[in-house]
């Protein structure tokens, strides 16, 4: 452990540049093109060659957590939009999934069909902004830009579906807020269509490329020993070779109904880690057009669970559930006192476990890989700092 | 009145600068755009062609901000150390049949010697700057730039060597077509560690925006960070314009004007190409990067100078 | 759209190796080529980004931009559902179709502006109120002592506390108007020239003869009892309805131009066929009559007595002839409830209800059980009549069998009885498990035909019978049902009699049916939450061992200001005005949104409506569960401002027309004050 270190300097105390074994200490961030939002890795570097790095988070808190004590059940889901806020849907429904455990409420087939929909698009919104950046942080620009095109889409979907691009508050208790507007269905099969080619082709344009091979291949290799000892979950552990996904392994809503692959990597580097996504966005349109085949056979409308109070008010108790979110396992726990308020929430956070594998990975490379380390355990500090 | 000439043709290749960087930054843009299904500036002018018109001014007015622990002086006068290196290139470059604004017996080594005083206005910049990620970002600048001087001398210097000549305009006169397909790897040599010599992508490792935030000049704003970015466009078309003389013949092609027009397209399209390149690639690695020049390129370069001399005994 | 999807399987793992040698350095070099060849590719595309003004088309209409209102309290009227007789189902059908129609109007069978009701008694303007209810509820001071309330079911505010007290506003609206009637009602003059007559006076039957009126029609209505009101005279106990109400309204009827005859019994003391000759069309709103028996053994015997006779008796002379005696009621329905009362009120000893269903799916309503309960009934449920036990052909007592289920499970009525038997002791049973009309004293020697014993051949939308120019409403065609349900047929019917007696088709495209909307069940509300001011009026009961005894009111109804907090507590559903319920800022997480307003009857204004914008999350809730659909997002999304104060919208601000793309409209601009409120301040 490093000691703890004085991070509010006086603008005129000259900051140390170089500490006492002649290492260069450098601060990545928290205003910097590619920490993934507002994270400060504090890097001590022998040359170019990363002696430590240490990741200081908490430029993001907002007490999210906090705040749910004091909000009621329904207006606790606009909050969890800004954990993720690259995959408002998974936080939504998460913590949707808690609540609903907590007061025993059924959710209409059609609506978990409808959550399915949305958070595979959802998977493969928040995988683009993974697999676009690691392209991005090696230079490979237009990579990104076409990523993004195929998230626009998406984004797009969800702004025809909900009226926003980025915090949905679209996944409620009890079902979802509004059923499929109409065109969405044949919107969505569209996309799903192409994407598919459109993946292959950012996997011949990057994943094939020699120079982005150099950057990621042996990059920041974590065994899956070592992600299993930290709590790594997600694509992060996914890489390593550890085939574990909440969908198959801990089935939840209707999942069990659909055939789905779950892709998994060998050498546990950086490249693992980013061409796990793009075959897990393949995946996912597999998923979504299973899904939209089955929502025929339910009612238009049938989305919001019978009877659903205004203040909902569970029994006193608690509940945890979790979902396979784009990062790994989301989990929330919530307990209640009886009253509308909960008593206290929790947030089990993907992008929090896989974080705190930064220092371990850097340890070695330079520089240049540190970013690409970053990159590719994608973390979003909004879930990060909660 | 040699010194008025001078003074003269200085301001001529400043101009030639900073209208091509004009030029060059709307076209990049437009690359770019169009290479990621955007359509590039738009809003002014036809195709936003006058976008330029309006990013100038802006960078002229805004703040020139000098940070606190800098080395004031340094930091204020290295972009001149980086651009004018590169305005002084521009004068061995053989526009014309027999003309050269400096037609010097030693041009090529002038061409090849002259921008690598640039190095130092780098450093010069990102030492000043009392930042660690420039300073990285310098250093790594100086390792490519002189690392990359080696296999771009060599590769030139087959063209040197079946002419015969160091002296540019003697260079046009003893050129054939048939060296095209001759010193084809060497151009090919040319032209990668040009971009690395440009601190360009795939080998902007200087700047690099994803690591080092901009580099060497990261803690620059205004119209000195116009000044880096006017060296760096400089530079392009500075080297793209050699290239496509000495190597691609220039305005051998056809006579009078004509053969003039051709060199200016041959040129834009290799700057093209670089564009094309930029946007195309990741980027390359300090260690790789070294290790692409010495390994890779620099044993290329030789093996052409070795063929272009077998060749030239013929000759 | 017609792309086949491109079939990409995942691989064992995603770790993709360049082979070794010479062949990676192939691999390496093709991958460049490759890269060059995508990045071509893409430049020979058309870009996808459009030009910059293009995109504000694009915004969904699901967009949650800045909010505004549509209407506001004190500016904006509520539109009253109003219209003349026949127009109404268009008029619903259409708020229908565009989402806009209120819960309580949508589930009312003949669509009452409930909304309208509350709106024009917060107003202080109750006679108003009057008249516009008994536009479709022809006796609102009847009904709303009555009626089983199915507008208070759907009420909107279920969803956030308890429903609005409507049927108690109509009885309150009938007693104000009283206070203020005019001396003289305006009399619906005979237009046109024809004349209907109606034969009963029910409920459905007035409702017809006053649509009719109002068309221009002479109506000549025909009652066999003394007195008229059908139904509500016979059967409805008068503790429910004192009959001075009803006579009050029936005579205001009357009053307007019906020619009203009692004591006449069609068919006995006037043949049908003259009443046909005499006028232009016949409507038969004759109402159910007998009561069914089940032929079980016993049940023959003396004692063993029908609920209509038995309510007909006790409501007409105060005894029935159990004074004194245990009283045993078969059924679970509200006839039975009310049988079960009056059995108290005229003096049995001990009353017992038996009902089929178990206690829980009883068909009466679950109020009227209560109230049953605590004057003293006792209730034994899940039991079906086996055998009535006589002794010398006289009662002593009821024998019954247990029934384990009333319905299957696809819901339909078929009960199972188990095996245990049960006797109770009684000296009187009374059943009360339906009714049947009694038609072939009206009927005989008329071409009306009937369809099987005792049931009348009735078209169910045109209300035609197999005659032309006789018509048919109520329950002779609906069935057993309820009081605003016979109403409604009777609506309906005079359409049909309007369109014949205008030699229009009776049923075509133009006819628009009633639509029937479903409504979201509501929770249960927890109100140990909800406070004391948004509670509804709770309406006084007479003290229930008293109230047994005889037949003094069971409800006192509400007092004036109860009334009128109650008439303000209504949210105006879908009226798109906003009400200041103040639903927005208690759903608010940021607590963005500060709402008051003044209740001043004549005055009521939206007095504050403050939303700030520097709060705002934009998660659309407020909108979303806004019961008037007032509030709503815009598709504005150019919020920036000026200044900081700006981001703070008033109540002006907030009425913006929700066009463009700039969120305020003060930069420069003076924004738009309410007119009430400019009137308050001056």
């Amino acid at each position: 452990m490093t000691e703890p270190r004085d991070t509010a300097v006086a603008p005129e105390t000259p900051v140390p540049v170089v500490d006492d074994n002649g290492h260069l200490i450098v601060n990545i961030g928290p205003s910097h093109p590619s920490t993934h939002g507002v994270c400060r890795v504090l890097v001590e570097l022998d040359g170019e060659i990363v002696v430590k790095a240490e990741p200081i988070i908490g430029h993001l808190h907002r007490g999210i957590e906090k705040m749910a004590e004091n909000r009621t059940y329904l207006q606790v889901v606009p909050l969890t939009d800004r954990l993720d806020y690259v995959g408002s849907m998974y936080a939504n429904w998460a913590y949707c999934r808690a609540v609903e455990r907590l007061a025993g409420i059924r959710v209409p087939e059609r609506a978990e069909y409808i959550r399915v929909i949305v958070c595979e698009l959802q998977r493969i919104a928040s995988h683009m902004m993974a697999i676009g950046p690691a392209g991005a942080d090696t230079g490979a620009t237009s990579a990104f830009m076409y990523t993004f095109w195929q998230r626009e889409m998406v984004v797009d979907l969800f702004e025809a579906l909900c009226g926003a691009r980025l915090t949905y508050n679209y996944v409620r208790p009890g079902g979802v807020a509004s059923d499929l507007p109409d065109g969405w269905i044949e919107r969505c099969r569209a996309f799903i269509a192409q994407h598919p080619a459109a993946m292959l082709e950012i996997d011949r344009f990057l994943f094939g490329n020699v120079i982005f091979r150099a950057r990621t291949k042996g990059i920041g290799v974590l065994d899956a020993a070592d992600a299993v000892a930290w709590g790594a979950t997600g694509p992060v552990a996914r890489g390593s070779g550890m085939s574990w996904d909440l969908r198959r392994d801990d089935p939840y809503s209707v999942y069990p109904r659909f055939d789905f692959d779950v892709p998994v990597g060998s050498r546990g580097d950086a490249y693992d880690r980013a061409r796990v996504r793009v075959y897990e966005a393949v995946e996912s349109c597999r998923i979504i057009g299973q899904a939209l085949d089955g929502l025929a056979e339910f009612k238009p409308g049938d989305i919001m669970a019978e009877a659903m109070p205004r203040l909902l008010a569970p029994p006193p108790g608690d509940a945890y559930d979790h979902i396979e979110s784009a990062r790994g396992s989301l989990g929330v726990y919530l307990v209640s006192d009886g009253s509308v308020r909960p008593y206290r929430m929790k947030v089990r956070s993907p992008a929090f476990c896989n974080l705190a594998l930064l220092p371990l990975l850097a340890e070695g490379h330079t520089l240049s890989d540190l970013v690409v380390i970053l990159g590719s355990l994608d973390p979003v500090f909004g879930e990060v700092d909660r | 009145m040699t010194f008025v000439w001078g003074l003269l043709w200085g301001l001529g290749a400043v101009m030639l600068i900073a209208g091509g960087a004009v030029i060059g930054v709307w076209w990049e843009r437009k690359v770019a755009g169009r290479i990621q299904l955007r359509l590039g500036p738009q809003q002014i002018g036809p195709a936003g062609s006058l976008q330029m018109l309006a990013d100038v001014p802006k960078l002229l007015f805004k703040e020139d901000i000098v940070p606190d622990g800098a080395d004031k002086p340094v930091f204020r006068y290295a972009p001149l150390a980086v651009f004018a290196p590169i305005a002084m290139a521009a004068a061995v470059i053989p526009f014309w049949a027999g003309w050269a604004p400096f037609d010097s017996t030693v041009g090529v080594l002038f061409f090849l010697a002259v921008p690598a005083i640039g190095v130092i206005g780098i450093l010069l910049s990102a030492w000043g700057s009392h930042n660690t990620l420039s300073t990285i970002g310098g250093l790594r600048a100086a390792a490519q730039m002189i690392s990359y001087e080696v296999p771009r001398s060599l590769s030139v210097l087959s063209i040197v060597v079946l002419a015969g000549s160091m002296r540019p305009v003697e260079i046009m006169d003893a050129w054939r077509w048939w060296w095209v397909p001759l010193t084809l790897v060497g151009f090919v040599i040319y032209f990668t560690a040009s971009i690395a010599e440009m601190n360009r992508g795939p080998f902007d490792l200087p700047e690099a925006e994803s690591e080092l935030v901009a580099g060497y000049f990261a803690d620059y704003s205004g119209f000195r960070w116009a000044i880096f970015m006017m060296g760096e466009y400089g530079a392009m078309i500075v080297a793209s314009l050699f290239g496509a003389a000495v190597f691609l013949g220039g305005f051998r092609w056809l006579p009078g004007i004509a053969g003039f027009v051709v060199f200016i397209a041959l040129a834009t399209l290799v700057i093209t190409a670089v564009m094309w390149i930029k946007w195309t690639f990741p980027r390359f690695r300090q260690d790789h990067l070294m290790t692409f020049c010495w390994t890779v390129l620099t044993p290329l370069a030789l093996l052409q100078l070795v063929v272009a001399g077998v060749v030239s005994l013929w000759l | 759209m017609a792309v086949t999807p491109e079939p990409v399987r995942t691989p064992a793992t995603v770790s993709d190796e360049y082979p070794a040698g010479i062949k990676g350095v192939i691999a390496g070099a093709r991958s460049i080529l490759t890269g060059f060849a995508v990045t071509m590719s893409k430049v020979r595309t058309r870009p996808v980004t459009i030009r910059y003004p293009a995109e504000k088309v694009t915004v969904s209409d699901r967009w949650r931009g800045a909010l505004r209102l549509r209407g506001v309290l004190g500016r904006d009227e509520v539109p009253l559902l109003s219209s003349m007789p026949g127009e109404h189902n268009a008029l619903i059908d259409d708020l229908h179709r565009s989402s806009r129609l209120p819960g309580c109007v949508g589930n009312c069978p003949a669509n009452v502006d409930a909304r309208g009701q509350s709106f024009l008694i917060a107003d202080g303007r109750v006679a108003d109120a009057y008249a516009l209810v008994r536009e479709r509820n022809i006796m609102p001071g009847v009904l709303g002592r009555i009626c089983h309330h199915p507008c208070e079911t759907a009420c909107r505010r279920n969803f956030y506390d308890e429903p609005i007290a409507i049927r108690p506003l109509h009885r309150f609206a009938y007693e104000e108007f009283q206070k203020i009637r005019p001396d003289a009602l305006p009399v619906l003059p005979n237009t046109r020239g024809k004349r209907v007559a109606i034969i009963g006076s029910g409920p459905s039957g007035l409702a017809a003869a006053y649509d009719l009126m109002r068309l221009g029609y002479g109506v000549v209505m025909y009652e066999s009892e003394a007195e008229p009101g059908g139904a509500l005279r016979s059967g409805v106990p008068s503790y429910r309805l004192p009959r001075d109400v009803l006579s009050r309204e029936i005579a205001d009827i009357v009053e307007m131009g019906l020619e009203l005859h009692c004591g006449v019994e069609v068919g006995k003391d006037k043949p049908l066929a003259a009443i046909r000759r005499e006028t232009d069309a016949v409507l038969l709103a004759v109402g159910l009559q007998q009561s069914r028996i089940l032929p079980i053994p016993g049940s023959d015997a003396e004692g063993v007595i029908g609920a209509l006779e038995f309510l007909w008796a006790g409501n007409h002379t105060g005894e029935a002839g159990v004074r004194g005696k245990r009283v045993f009621v078969i059924g679970g329905g509200n006839v039975a409830v009310d049988v079960a009362r009056v059995a108290l009120r005229v003096g049995a000893t001990e009353v017992r209800l038996a009902s089929l269903e178990a206690d829980d799916e009883m068909p009466a309503h679950p109020w009227e059980i209560t109230e049953a309960l605590d004057e003293g009934v006792i209730a034994t449920c899940s039991v079906g009549p086996e055998e009535v036990l006589t002794e010398n052909h006289r009662v002593v007592g009821m024998r019954m069998r247990e029934c384990l289920s009333v319905f299957d499970e696809f819901g339909r009525f078929s009960p199972k009885f188990g095996e245990g038997l049960s006797d109770f002791a009684c000296d009187v049973v009374v059943f009360a498990i339906g009714q049947s009309a009694k038609l072939d004293t009206l009927l005989g020697g008329t071409e009306v035909m009937m369809s099987g014993q005792s049931r009348l051949a009735v078209d169910g939308t045109t209300f035609t019978t197999t005659t032309p120019g006789v018509f048919a409403c109520g329950e002779v065609v609906t069935g057993p049902g309820s009081a605003i349900g016979s109403i409604a047929t009777g609506h309906e019917a005079a359409d049909t009699i309007h369109r014949f007696l205008q030699d229009l088709p009776l049923d075509d495209e133009a006819r628009i049916r009633r639509p029937v909307p479903a409504y979201a069940k509501y929770a249960h509300v927890d109100l140990s939450l909800v406070e004391d001011d948004r509670r509804r009026a709770d309406m006084p009961f007479s003290d229930p061992a008293e109230r047994s005894q005889d037949f003094q009111p069971v409800e006192l109804g509400l007092s004036y200001d109860e009334a009128m907090a109650e008439a303000t507590r209504c949210l105006r559903c879908e009226s798109e005005v906003c009400v200041g319920c103040t639903f927005c800022a208690r759903t608010c997480p940021d607590f963005a949104i500060t709402v008051e307003r003044d209740d001043t009857p004549g005055e009521r204004c939206l007095t504050l409506y403050e939303l700030d914008l520097t709060k705002c999350c934009f998660c659309g809730l407020c909108a979303e569960q806004c019961p008037t659909g007032a509030l709503t997002h815009t598709g504005q999304y150019e919020l920036s401002f000026f200044h900081r104060d700006l981001m703070t919208f008033d109540k002006g601000e907030m009425l913006r027309d929700g066009g463009g793309d700039r969120a305020t409209g003060r930069d420069g601009i003076v924004s738009p004050v309410c007119p009430s409120c400019e009137e308050v301040e001056r």
